[in-house]
């Protein structure tokens, strides 16, 4: 009965709205159509007034620097936010081992584990840094070498299991390099409007088309992106991470909040 | 060829989608999400955006379910203390 009733407040809802929907799809461009201005405009414009030869990088860092400055601060606040949250119930305690549920048989790696995620894990690792120096030259840029190089350092976990994980990646660190990419951000935007130009505006020298040091602040910017984007998203996998950890004493529950 | 790629790419997306929904156990859903990114960055480098790829396959295929399966464990950890 109630199915039935469900059935058909579906169909008359879907028809009643299908017209609409249909309008919409219809007024679509064709798929894969180019249809903005802007990034045509930007195309035509950037390569020699910038530089660079990857225009989403170009984009990101220098024309729209101001947003992604929001993005970036965006990150550093849920980074904070989630290292809060987290370490605020369980405190700062760093040794220790995994825990272990009752009954439930530990498995050990095999050699042939640790041996393929240390030489994977090296490779990643140096796989973003790649991504990320080459970031104004091809696709790619400081987030997503910065993404790369945490879960490289995430598959040092699965080699080197939870203890050695936690003596190799270190939280000080990993939040150093987060403050100190989103400060290097804000400096680049500041440091042009305390010498009375526009924030953002490029100062440094621009360099040789598509040389792997060309664009200006866009350099510095991308590589205080890595920084952050590494150091932040690793720090929330820490913590994470951290959850599956044995307390060392039990603890009454409500105390050390 | 390029258009037909994508149309197969597509139908996987949508396929992988459905499967992270039609899987009841939580941990086979965390992997189906898994699959779902891997799928999705796929399709993105055939549409020619290699570096949102990049970004979706750490992103969706890595981070994302990873933290799922932490707080699993950290749920499962907790009823065992209770």
């Amino acid at each position: 009965m109630r199915t039935r009733f469900r059935a058909a407040a579906l169909t008359a809802s879907a028809a009643a709205l299908f017209p609409a929907a249909w309008a919409v799809i219809a007024a679509m461009p064709p798929f894969g159509e180019h249809v903005s201005p802007y990034g045509a405009a930007v195309n035509a414009v950037v390569p020699a007034a910038r530089h660079v030869s990857n225009m989403v990088a170009a984009v990101n860092f220098d024309l729209r620097g101001l947003d992604t400055l929001g993005e970036e601060s965006m990150l550093l606040c849920a980074v904070t936010g989630t290292v809060v949250l987290l370490r605020g119930a369980r405190g700062e305690g760093t040794s220790g081992s995994a825990v272990r549920l009752p009954g439930r048989a530990v498995a050990q790696r095999s050699d042939a584990t640790i041996l393929v995620c240390r030489f994977a894990a090296t490779l990643l690792f140096f796989f973003g840094v790649y991504v990320a120096l080459h970031g104004l030259v091809t696709p790619g840029g400081g987030f997503q070498g910065g993404v790369i190089i945490a879960s490289g350092l995430l598959l040092l976990y699965l080699g080197e299991g939870y203890a050695h994980w936690r003596s190799i990646v270190r939280g000080r660190i990993l939040s150093f390099l987060e403050g100190a990419g989103a400060l290097l951000f804000v400096l680049v935007g500041a440091i042009p409007l305390a010498l009375g130009k526009a924030a953002f505006r490029n100062i440094l020298p621009l360099g040789t088309f598509r040389d792997l040091y060309a664009g200006g602040t866009m350099v510095v910017v991308n590589a205080a992106v890595a920084c952050a984007v590494a150091g932040g998203f690793t720090l929330i996998l820490l913590e994470f991470m951290e959850e599956t950890r044995a307390p060392e004493t039990e603890r009454e529950p409500g105390e050390g909040g | 060829m390029m258009i037909w790629l994508t149309g197969i790419m597509l139908v996987i997306a949508a396929a992988a989608g459905l499967l992270v929904v039609l899987s009841r156990d939580p941990k086979r859903q965390i992997f189906a999400l898994c699959a779902n990114g891997l799928v999705l960055s796929l399709l993105f480098f055939a549409l020619q955006a290699p570096d949102v790829a990049l970004s979706e396959i750490v992103v969706g295929a890595v981070v994302v379910p990873l933290l799922f399966l932490v707080a699993l464990a950290a749920v499962a950890v907790a009823r065992v203390r209770e």
